[in-house]
């Protein structure tokens, strides 16, 4: 594919996507869920910094997801202005990065991952019962606001909007803006030092540590990065859907999610996550309405996504750990080879005659 | 505040029989592969879920069901093991926690298909029934669990320490290369070691299954407790996973004195975090540093 051929094909994708709201489609249909792969798309290469670049599968990103989402919650219910609170609820799930990512780091491959199930569990309980946890102590007691930090169970509700379409309208291009973003931040990142740097982390952190990379300072500067993007998209999350509860936004599935996008798509590449977040989106979306019934024998397919992305993930981790994208990048090889074989035997038969 | 204090430790050892019955299975199969076997959840859900049809459908007697469940997976953990863990032995240690992970969303779903989210239980004749030791009132299957904890722990000591396939086994945990050359078959070994590693998983969950509620989430706060033990325990024995066990369950027992009762497992996940960071080497590790300095 060549040069002229790819721009043509990106700008006219390009188009498409910012035509998509105007079309109507689906009575909006296709906007909402242009805005859910925008945002799957922003998660997926956020976590890809630190589980596809530097290696460190994380299993507890719901973690950054959810401290983005409330912190923009509570602040708003106190009256803060929605948009002052985006970036304010990524240095917040940065700064939580930073805070169990310090020791949690020093651990290597799977104990990490471990690690970062529990944080992710612990976080989601601590959440969960924040409000009785300080009810009852009079000095935290000024936290509460309407008798209510985080909501516990129930969640926390936003006031929506007087003019919602103008408003999803905004958040569909604003989300667009994050990813490209987004993006952006990712191939900066992968073709500076500091992507080396984690790049040589993954690859082989002692000899990356003999060679002077200082590996502690960019694994947590990684995390904090990747915590960033995500606390972000938690911000948007929660003011698009004007409903939180710790079941949703810390949970273990939103955490799955973040880890089989990027490797399902190509870990540790500039667009296998895009790859994984689109098919993880529109897979979702397809399967999670949809219903089957064998007479009295009723089939529930609601997680039938996760079943499809498990066994995607088994596969792809026996057979092609570098995801679609690899398996792509393999084929184009294959066929490339195959064109040159056909090419060589046509100019020796040439020859021949 | 009143507590009864010889109530919670008694209820304590008894839940330390319950973890360390379903840690026993990810012991055995880290300790010999290094693999932290996260579909160890699955197969103990999936064990919850069998003797859920073998006791509710089909009205078998509740501690009968784990005598047909457990050989079961038994052949299912050796079949898991020759044809798909045995592919990514090699590769770094995270192929294998992605793909046993896949393994474990695969059961999970698979259960949404079939049961829905709906939670179950089991209630049987000796779901709530108790018997009085001293005033202190204890429940009939949470007696039998830490029963059979004691007695999987005994028949696993003499297993491994007596048995051809339980020395092999420790043999390979120590070192694969040297077994190898000593003439064991490494591949079979491990096989055996999963397999068991799997079987005792289900058991575990056909027990439970009588004491707790499930659901297709089942398993995963056991998982990462399990896990806590068995870094705590140390990688060598299984009365390290007992002892763990016991430091758990008491800690989260006595945090109850502190906490809020819904965070206890906070406290649990909170011990796991720092064991992994501050113990690698287990609480033996841990003494054995202090004893050198």
């Amino acid at each position: 594919m060549s040069r002229a051929w790819k721009m043509g094909m990106s700008l006219l994708g390009l188009a498409f996507l910012v035509w998509i709201p105007f079309s109507g489609i689906g009575g909006g249909y296709l906007q909402t869920l242009g805005f859910l792969t925008f945002l799957y798309v922003t998660l997926s290469t956020a976590w890809n910094i630190m589980g596809g670049y530097t290696g460190q599968i994380s299993f507890g990103h719901a973690t950054f997801y959810g401290l983005g989402a409330y912190t923009t919650s509570i602040l708003t219910l106190r009256g803060l202005n929605p948009f002052l609170t985006i970036p304010l609820a990524g240095i917040v799930a940065s700064l939580y990065g930073l805070l169990w990512g310090y020791p949690c780091l020093r651990l290597r491959g799977q104990y990490f991952a471990i690690a970062t199930i529990g944080v992710g569990e612990a976080t989601r309980l601590l959440m969960l019962n924040m409000d009785d946890l300080i009810k009852n102590n009079d000095w935290l007691k000024g936290f509460l606001h309407d008798g209510v930090l985080t909501g516990g169970a129930t969640g926390l509700m936003l006031p929506t909007p007087p003019d919602i379409r103008s408003y999803a309208l905004g958040f569909y291009y604003g989300a667009m803006g994050i990813m490209f973003a987004a993006l952006l931040v990712s191939w900066k990142v992968k073709t500076s030092k500091f992507g080396l740097g984690l790049l040589a982390i993954n690859m082989d952190i002692d000899a990356a540590e003999t060679l002077g990379v200082r590996t502690a300072y960019y694994k947590n500067l990684a995390l904090m990065l990747s915590a960033l993007m995500v606390g972000i998209c938690g911000s948007i999350y929660s003011q698009y859907v004007f409903y939180i509860d710790p079941q949703t936004v810390f949970g273990f599935p939103m955490s799955i999610a973040m880890v089989l996008m990027p490797t399902i798509g190509g870990i540790g590449t500039l667009l296998g996550p895009v790859l994984g977040a689109v098919v993880y989106v529109v897979v979702q979306d397809q399967i999670l309405t949809a219903n089957l019934e064998f007479g009295d024998f009723k089939l529930s397919l609601s997680s039938l996504h996760l079943l499809i992305y498990g066994g995607l993930l088994v596969v792809i981790v026996l057979f092609e750990p570098k995801g679609i994208l690899g398996l792509q990048k393999r084929l184009a090889r294959k066929w490339a080879k195959r064109k040159e074989d056909s090419r060589e035997r046509d100019d020796n038969a040439a020859r021949v005659r | 505040m009143h507590i009864d204090l010889p109530a919670l430790i008694v209820s304590a050892i008894l839940l330390a029989g319950l973890y360390a019955t379903m840690s026993y299975g990810l012991a055995l199969i880290y300790g010999v592969m290094k693999i932290v076997n996260l579909a160890h959840a699955g197969v103990m859900m999936w064990g919850a879920y069998l003797a859920f049809i073998f006791i509710v459908n089909l009205g078998m007697n509740p501690f009968l069901a784990p005598v047909l469940i457990v050989p079961t997976f038994f052949f299912l953990g050796i079949l898991l093991q020759r044809y798909i863990v045995s592919r990514i032995m090699s590769a770094p240690p995270i192929s294998s926690l992605l793909l046993l992970f896949g393994v474990w969303l695969i059961m999970q779903n698979i259960s949404y298909l079939i049961f829905s989210g709906d939670t179950r239980a089991i209630t049987t004749p000796y779901t709530l029934s108790t018997f009085l030791v001293g005033g202190i009132s204890i429940s009939v299957n949470r007696l039998v669990v830490f029963g059979v904890g004691i007695l999987a722990l005994v028949s696993l000591r003499q297993f491994l320490g007596h048995t051809y396939l339980g020395k092999a086994i420790r043999a390979t945990a120590q070192d694969g290369e040297a077994s190898k050359l000593v003439g064991i078959n490494t591949q079979w070994v491990m096989e055996m070691a999963f397999g068991i590693g799997i079987a005792l998983a289900s058991l575990a969950g056909s027990l439970m299954a009588l004491i707790f509620a499930f659901d297709p989430d089942f398993g995963r706060s056991h998982l990462l407790k399990g896990f806590c033990i068995v870094v705590l325990g140390g990688l060598e024995s299984m009365v390290g996973v007992a002892l763990g066990s016991l430091v758990l369950a008491i800690a989260e027992a006595l945090s109850v004195l502190w906490i809020m009762p819904a965070m206890q497992d906070f406290v649990s996940f909170a011990i796991l975090v720092i064991v992994l960071v501050v113990m690698p080497g287990g609480m033996l590790g841990l003494l054995q540093k202090f004893l050198k300095t």
